[in-house]
Parts: structure tokens; C-alpha cells; sequence
């Protein structure tokens, strides 16, 4: 929370229970899904919340729809989700920990977000070992307009893509697609994953204008990731499509060296606050608390700096809790011996 | 090092002859051992041998890093892995069988289903509007419909000696089913050049084989 801070983020609480509404909204019908559900006394739909991100776009919308943009929000507070038990992220309660920037477009916003996540990587002694993932959504959607499919082949492509399920999608794409070069291209789509290199690849594949717009986008934020000698922790991953109904532009996922499973995930949801009455540019993320802790237990290379507490007991009571109370009130460490 | 989870049993030889083209090799002497976990004769892969419903599991959950399964059993799990390779072994189809082929059509109450594989049955059945009930069992399915348990049965074939042999007929395929290469999504990001070498010499060891 101290990365957040130093960054201007300012910490919000919101509801643990909320209306099932608000994330159905918020993070589409079918993430929603997952969240536990139960009715209020009025008969309306409640639920654990799912997700943080939905509430806090709520409250940048309403709340403090007044106040200055851009407006930097962070968090840490557990969500709750009904999952397969077989599943690797499986947790009824995990700890978010996230931040989101409201009102601000374009790469700037985007790497701000990217390198606060970064940051807090490195400060808890997984420098070398992170990867951050990054995709541009509307490439993917900019071949789809080109093919005016129907939702429903659209969510098949986006899994096969997703998967990397590549004989799969080949026949999928020869029934189904009979424009050649869209074709070519989302299939190539599954093999575009590295660093700089893999956008010049894209390009002569993809030609569509929104597509190359979002290629161009992406090259503008890995010309500067390059610059400032981050691209060692940072991927390009245009296979990347996973939470299309959420994301708009910039999305990513964070890896980490030791865990099979991705630790956060974040990019930019322009279209969420419009849901609450207020359309504005948004972008952040969210790590997994419960999954880092997991690695730096694991690793030795972290070392708490926690102050040894001072051991405090005399015979008399009056004496113990006066020096105690003077101890603490220098914000001291103690503990009281209990065999007095 | 990378680890590699291997489906016991059918797969197992093909997945091991295509591994050793690629040129990743288990030296005779370990082949013959009981062990479940070995290394290559090169020390950079490590082989596990776990029952295929378990390998998606070992892949998702990172403990393997790749694995190779049937489509079959990637259908059923609910696991999130990376299929980027069709290795195209052990190939078969998963069928619906029974008595008389008419059964589905001309059934009126609810017909019944025996079958290892719950999710694709259902899934099957509830794409097309059929109501049915699913019966699970975990082998010899094909004796089912002879001994009343079941109205029809969705099964593996792969000659159709056995659905043969106990008076079934093939009324539907379902789909066809492929040995995979799966990948961990963490993997294929932070040991990108391993995965893709490992992920290519496979595939140039396929079109070999089919060029062969």
C-alpha cells in the first residue's frame, strides 16, 4: 500500500455486500456468475461481492463525481467467488490488492498503472522474477468487425484463440471465415507472443484500421518500456483475449516464477463507469495478496524487518502497565510477560 | 528443466515414440523401471507418469509445465491450459452408442446415458434439446445398454471391435479425439524459449511421421 501511496493513490472501502446488479454490470454476466448469491428482505438479489473494481467504479461515478480527475483509488480487501475445486486459483477468499485511475486516456495512464504494478513487484523481492503480459484488445476486436460474425462464433474464436487451441481454430476459421487475409491473421494470432519483434509480425499481418491502431498504441507503450530497460519483466502476448466484455484497450496478466497460475491481472475498461452514469476513460489492476505471499514465504531472499518486541513484567501490576503505557506512547514494541 | 506429464496407459507409448523423433529421450533402463517420475537421457526434461484425468490437473495447477493428454479427457476436466499442438496420436472418436440405432429418436420418457464422460454427454444431449439422464460409470460402459442399465452409452472408439463385440451400433460421433500437447498459461510465459522449442521439434517430429 506504500507503492500506492507514494504514487498518489488514495485507499477506498467499499461494501462487502452489495447488490448482485452492480456486478453483473460491472464485470459482465458471466464472471459475475461466480459470485455467492442470497436475497435481501425486500427480495432483491445480493451477493459477496465478486470484485472490487465494479464497486470502485461506482463510487468514482457517483460519490466523487465532483472531485478533480484524474482521480487515483486504491484498495486491498478480500472478494469472494464460488469456483471448481479442481481449479488452480481456487479460493473462496482471496485478497485483492488494486488501484485504478479514473479520467485519463491514452499511454500515459496505462504505463502509470503498469509500472505502480511493477513496482510492487520489486519491492517485495520478486524483481527477477515477474513478467507482466500485455495485449491490446481492440486488435482482436478490429478482425472481428471485419468478419461481421455473430456473437456467438465470436466467443468460440476468442477461446480457441485464448487457448492457443490451434487445429481447433484452423477448422473453425476454414468453416466459418472466408475472407483469407482475416483468416491468415487470427490464426497467426495465436503465435504472436514475445517482445518487439512480435508487433512487426503483427503488422504485416493485420491491416484493418482499428486493429493497426491498437498495434500502434501497443508499440508507443513498448517503445517506452524498452527505453526506461524494463522490457527484460514485460511481454507482448496478442493471443492474449480473455475478458473481452470488460477490457477496451491495454489489458495484461502477471506472472510469477514459481507459481503456475497467473498473480493479477489489470488493463482498461473505458466503457464501465458509463453503467453509473458517468462515461470516462479508467484503467488499473489487481494482484492476488493470497498468491504473493505464497511465493515470498517460498523465497529466502525477503527479510522482515520486524523490531524485536520488549519483554515487560514486574510484580506489581501498577508498575507493569505504567511502563507499558510509557512505552507504547514512543510507539515502542512490547509484550507483557504473563507469569507475573 | 521442464516437466512433462504424461497420460498412462494408451497414450503412453505413441506420446513417448513422438517425444523420442523430437529428440527427447527416456534411457532404456528407466523406461523399464517402476518409478513415476524420471529424468531424460539429456537432464533438461523431466518425465511424470500420471492417469490421464490427472494430467490437465498437474499442468493447470504448474506441477508440470506441459503434458500430453487426449481431447477427450481436456473436454471432460475443467482445467485452463494451453492446447497449441495437435499431435495427432491415439486418434479416435467419442461416439453415442446403442442396442438400435432408433433409440434416440424414438424414445418418449427420459432416456438414459451411461458414460465416463458426464460433461460431454450433457453438453451433447443439452446443445440438441434431448432430455436425458446421465448414469456415470467409469468402465466397461459398453455392457450397459445389454444388461438394461442404460438406453445408449457415449464412449471412446477406436476400432469399434468392442462396441462390435457387445451388439452396439455407432448412432452418432460426437467428436474426433487427438492426443494434445497442453502447456501451463505461467510456463508458456516465463520458460517462453524451452516451451517453444520443445513445442516445435514436436511438431516437426509430426510432420515427419506423416510425411513418412
Amino acid at each position: 500500500m506504500s507503492v500506492f501511496e507514494g504514487w498518489s493513490y488514495e485507499e477506498v472501502l467499499t461494501p462487502s455486500v452489495d447488490y448482485y446488479a452492480l456486478f453483473e454490470h460491472g464485470m459482465g454476466q458471466a464472471e459475475a456468475q461466480t459470485a455467492f448469491r442470497f436475497s435481501d428482505s425486500d427480495g432483491q438479489m445480493l451477493s459477496l461481492r465478486p470484485d472490487i473494481t465494479s464497486s470502485v467504479a461506482r463510487v468514482a461515478a457517483t460519490l466523487l463525481a465532483e472531485r478533480d480527475r484524474p482521480l487515483r483509488l486504491c484498495y486491498a480487501a478480500p472478494v469472494f467467488r464460488r469456483q471448481q475445486q479442481s481449479h488452480a486459483e481456487w479460493r473462496r477468499e482471496n485478497t485483492q490488492l488494486g488501484c485504478e485511475l479514473f479520467g485519463v486516456s491514452g499511454e500515459a495512464a496505462d504505463l502509470e498503472v503498469l509500472l505502480v504494478a511493477a513496482e510492487i513487484l520489486k519491492d517485495i523481492g520478486l524483481a527477477d522474477s515477474f513478467c507482466i503480459t500485455i495485449n491490446d484488445v481492440g486488435i482482436f476486436n478490429g478482425l472481428l468487425k471485419q468478419l461481421n460474425a455473430q456473437s456467438q462464433s465470436h466467443e468460440t474464436l476468442r477461446r480457441l484463440i485464448d487457448t492457443r487451441d490451434r487445429g481447433e481454430l484452423k477448422n473453425f476459421l476454414d468453416r466459418n471465415c472466408d475472407n483469407e487475409k482475416v483468416r491468415d491473421a487470427l490464426y497467426k494470432l495465436t503465435e504472436l507472443t514475445g517482445k518487439k519483434e512480435t508487433l512487426a509480425d503483427a503488422r504485416r499481418m493485420i491491416s484493418n484500421p482499428d486493429s493497426v491502431a491498437a498495434l500502434d498504441r501497443l508499440g508507443r507503450l513498448w517503445e517506452v518500456i524498452e527505453s526506461l530497460g524494463l522490457d527484460g519483466s514485460f511481454e507482448i502476448d496478442l493471443a492474449d483475449v480473455s475478458s473481452l466484455d470488460y477490457y477496451t484497450g491495454i489489458s495484461f496478466k502477471v506472472f510469477i516464477q514459481g507459481l503456475g497460475y497467473r498473480v493479477g491481472r489489470g488493463g482498461r475498461y473505458d466503457g464501465l463507469t458509463a453503467n453509473f452514469g458517468r462515461s470516462e476513460p479508467a484503467v488499473g489492476f489487481v494482484l492476488s495478496l493470497d498468491s504473493l505471499v505464497e511465493v515470498v514465504s517460498q523465497s529466502t531472499s525477503v527479510n522482515g524487518k520486524v523490531e524485536p518486541a520488549q519483554s515487560i513484567g514486574a510484580t506489581e501490576l501498577r508498575e507493569t502497565f505504567l511502563s507499558a503505557i510509557t512505552e507504547r506512547s514512543k510507539k515502542k514494541c512490547i509484550r507483557i510477560n504473563a507469569n507475573l | 528443466m521442464i516437466t512433462i506429464a504424461i497420460s498412462k496407459g494408451r497414450m503412453q507409448d505413441d506420446a513417448l515414440a513422438l517425444l523420442s523423433k523430437a529428440g527427447v529421450r527416456l534411457s532404456p533402463s528407466s523406461l523399464a523401471s517402476r518409478k513415476l517420475a524420471l529424468p531424460d537421457e539429456t537432464g533438461e526434461y523431466q518425465f511424470i507418469f500420471v492417469k490421464p484425468a490427472d494430467v490437465p490437473v498437474y499442468v493447470e495447477h504448474g506441477i508440470a509445465d506441459c503434458g500430453i493428454v487426449g481431447r477427450d479427457v481436456l473436454l471432460e476436466s475443467e482445467a485452463d491450459v494451453l492446447l497449441p499442438l495437435d499431435l495427432g496420436i491415439a486418434r479416435c472418436r467419442i461416439v453415442v452408442a446403442a442396442l438400435d440405432p432408433k433409440v434416440i429418436t424414438r424414445s418418449f420418457g427420459m432416456l438414459r446415458i451411461a458414460t465416463k464422460y458426464v460433461r460431454i454427454a450433457s453438453e451433447h444431449f443439452g446443445a440438441r434439446g434431448i432430455p436425458v439422464e446421465i448414469i456415470p460409470l467409469s468402465g466397461s460402459v459398453e455392457l450397459a445398454p445389454a444388461l438394461g442399465l442404460a438406453d445408449a452409452i457415449v464412449d471412446l472408439v477406436e476400432t469399434g471391435q468392442t462396441l462390435k463385440e457387445n451388439g452396439l451400433c455407432i448412432v452418432e460421433v460426437i467428436r474426433e479425439s487427438t492426443g494434445l500437447l497442453v502447456l501451463n498459461r505461467a510456463s508458456y510465459q516465463l520458460k517462453a524459449g524451452e516451451v517453444a522449442l520443445l513445442t516445435s521439434s514436436l511438431s516437426c517430429a509430426i510432420e515427419g511421421a506423416t510425411a513418412a
